[in-house]
């Protein structure tokens, strides 16, 4: 519905617009707010039917307790923001060069290349779980960060490709012609002119790959055994055989969404350009 | 003994060039020759090839077939940048993230130049255009006039042997289109570089140029000084597209009337000039330009449809046997609608094409 059809409806119109977006905003924002305040809450407050969340339940403790045995998580997030960074830098660097390639330039078939890369994300990953670890096992790079960025750097390349593709088709031609003119090969186009215009999208990709790579589980959980563990397998090791520490693994989740909010809350506006200019086209 | 200086080859040079994408001909045998320091524009419609044509000879495009040569060198091959022209594009194209001055700048950067060297030219392009107070702003904070300035600053800071125009005007609103059409002009005077221009529009092209090439389906129609164009267009496709208001086009046969030729139309017989370039029988096609159509005089009844005061002229559309006809008028007519008048047209301002070929009789 537009902003317009918005002013020009009735007050009925009005009531039922502002009703569903509260209850958007609220089927968005209660599992925060849950993670939030079950952060906060002690054990036997959060797990009492109903949960008992009266002010004298909350607590930081297990803020102080996750912080305090921060070997675990802190290697978490060293080990998630090496694989994320890893793949996010890698998959721009390639992704980048591929997709300009795939849009502007002469490349025979570049439309059916292009949904061979897309095509690589219709397989289910449970598909490729065990050859996948089958082959890394073979070369011994089980537990080892930089295989696991490899891994994801296979996901995160051809949505970065399909993002900056669209964003490159809609580069006016003039500005290439231009540069041409001016003196500038293929890669000084690129280099100078194309990469520099293309921040947005390139920022709104890498908040992506970056996120992906942050918060994939299976992999990492089949792939990883201690050292090389990332941030969501941390979490879930707070689900004990015996007992679940809900309030710690909570905090810990907490603490581990903050690189992610900040991300997303910096680079907002390129976010939204990025993507509506690489989806808009493709 | 005087020794005649060798003639120099033509700055631009088009042999039998032809542009195909797939199955589409967009340009052929396009046959060129303009000499160093013209102003040539090519004209035509939307479709025509113009465009083509100029990328061709800038380099953006590959020829299917003929030779494009440069001062008598053959460039087919050889890259924009070392064909040594510069480009104004239609929609400026102009590097948004840089600032008017690295705009400017950006193709002696290309090519290797010092910062000091570079920073000197640009201001000295930027004072010659009156740009020095927006150097350090970016495109999108300047007007369109401004824009089309550092369009053309980027074009003249390297000195190029050839300037190659597309359309560069057609974004600008109509005050502003004559303004910067004189500014090119001027420029073009006092740097006498030769340049290729694109442009659909006929007054436009009338008013720049040296020469100008129309252009209908990929073709040269006709090349010539604007005044050969408009007054001996040498078809009726080029007689047509030239001259606002349009020209009058009527068909008619050719006959003889006291011993000289003459044509009808309609129920109305025009005598035709007596130089033997007419046979009774052939049909023809009168081409009359508005300013040839005298009121007041003659024996050609018509009577006034329409009155268009356009300030200086007024343009009078007419009814009569033959169709109608548009005559132009000093300052603002007094006709009324319906008005009965008489014209007179000279046989000698009458251009006949051939009904079948479409070429000047």
């Amino acid at each position: 519905m537009s902003y317009a059809l918005y002013r020009r409806g009735g007050p009925g119109l009005r009531l039922v617009t502002i009703v569903g977006l509260v209850l958007f905003v609220v089927w968005s924002a209660a599992p925060v707010v849950w993670l939030i305040l079950s952060s906060l809450l002690q054990q036997k407050a959060l797990i009492a039917r109903p949960p008992d969340l009266s002010p004298a339940n909350l607590t930081l403790d297990n803020f102080v307790t996750v912080v305090a045995s921060a070997a675990a998580l802190g290697r978490g997030i060293l080990n998630s923001l090496i694989v994320a960074l890893f793949s996010t830098a890698v998959a721009l660097a390639l992704g980048a060069p591929a997709a300009y390639a795939l849009a502007r330039l002469s490349v025979p078939r570049a439309n059916a290349i292009a949904f061979l890369v897309l095509a690589t994300q219709m397989l289910p990953s449970i598909a490729i779980a065990i050859p996948l670890f089958l082959v890394i096992s073979r070369i011994g790079l089980i537990d080892n960060v930089f295989s696991l960025g490899v891994v994801y750097l296979s996901f995160n390349l051809p949505i970065v490709i399909w993002i900056l593709r669209g964003f490159f088709l809609g580069i006016p031609a003039g500005l290439e012609k231009a540069a041409a003119i001016d003196g500038a090969g293929v890669l000084r186009t690129f280099w100078h002119i194309v990469l520099p215009i293309s921040i947005p999208p390139l920022g709104a990709a890498a908040v992506f790959a970056f996120v992906e790579a942050w918060n994939e589980f299976f992999f990492a959980l089949i792939l990883t055994r201690q050292s090389a563990q990332t941030v969501p397998l941390v979490i879930a090791a707070f689900a004990g055989q015996y007992q679940t520490v809900f309030g710690q693994m909570m905090a810990a989740a907490l603490i581990s969404v903050v690189p992610v909010i900040v991300l997303a809350v910096v680079f907002r506006d390129w976010i939204v350009r990025g993507f509506a200019d690489g989806m808009m086209k493709g | 003994m005087t020794s005649v200086p060798p003639r120099l080859p033509p700055a631009i040079e088009l042999r039998r060039v032809a542009k195909s994408f797939g199955t589409v001909q967009v340009c052929r045998d396009v046959d060129l020759a303009i000499e160093t320091g013209e102003f040539v524009t090519l004209l035509g419609p939307s479709g025509c090839g113009k465009t083509t044509t100029l990328n061709m000879v800038a380099g953006l495009e590959d020829s299917t077939s003929g030779d494009i040569l440069l001062a008598g060198r053959r460039v087919n091959e050889l890259s924009p940048v070392e064909r040594d022209v510069a480009m104004v594009f239609q929609n400026y194209a102009l590097y948004p993230h840089m600032t008017v001055a690295e705009n400017i700048g950006f193709t002696l950067r290309m090519r290797g130049m010092k910062r000091a060297e570079i920073a000197a030219r640009v201001t000295a392009i930027a004072a010659s255009l009156e740009l020095s107070h927006v150097l350090e702003r970016l495109p999108a904070q300047l007007s369109g006039g401004q824009q089309q300035r550092v369009a053309i600053g980027r074009a003249l800071v390297r000195e190029p042997r050839i300037f190659l125009f597309d359309e560069p005007f057609s974004n600008l609103d109509a005050a502003l289109r004559v303004k910067m059409r004189a500014e090119v002009k001027q420029l073009h005077q006092r740097l006498g570089v030769t340049s290729l221009f694109v442009t659909h529009d006929q007054e436009e092209a009338m008013s720049i140029s040296d020469r100008i090439a129309v252009m209908n389906r990929g073709r040269v129609e006709q090349f010539g000084t604007p005044e050969e164009i408009y007054a001996r267009p040498a078809t009726r496709y080029v007689a047509s597209f030239i001259g606002n208001p349009q020209i009058e086009l009527m068909p008619g046969t050719v006959e003889a009337a006291d011993g000289r030729p003459a044509v009808r139309l309609g129920a109305q017989v025009l005598p035709l000039p007596g130089d033997g370039r007419f046979r009774p029988g052939q049909k023809v096609e009168i081409g009359i330009r508005p300013e040839h159509v005298r009121l007041g005089a003659g024996n050609l009844s018509a009577s006034v449809r329409l009155v268009q005061p356009v300030g200086p002229l007024s343009h009078v559309v007419l009814d009569w046997d033959g169709g109608s006809l548009t005559a132009t008028l000093p300052g603002f007519s007094r006709l009324q609608p319906g008005e009965r008048v008489s014209a007179a047209i000279s046989p000698d301002d009458m251009l006949v094409f051939d009904q079948e070929t479409g070429l000047r009789l």
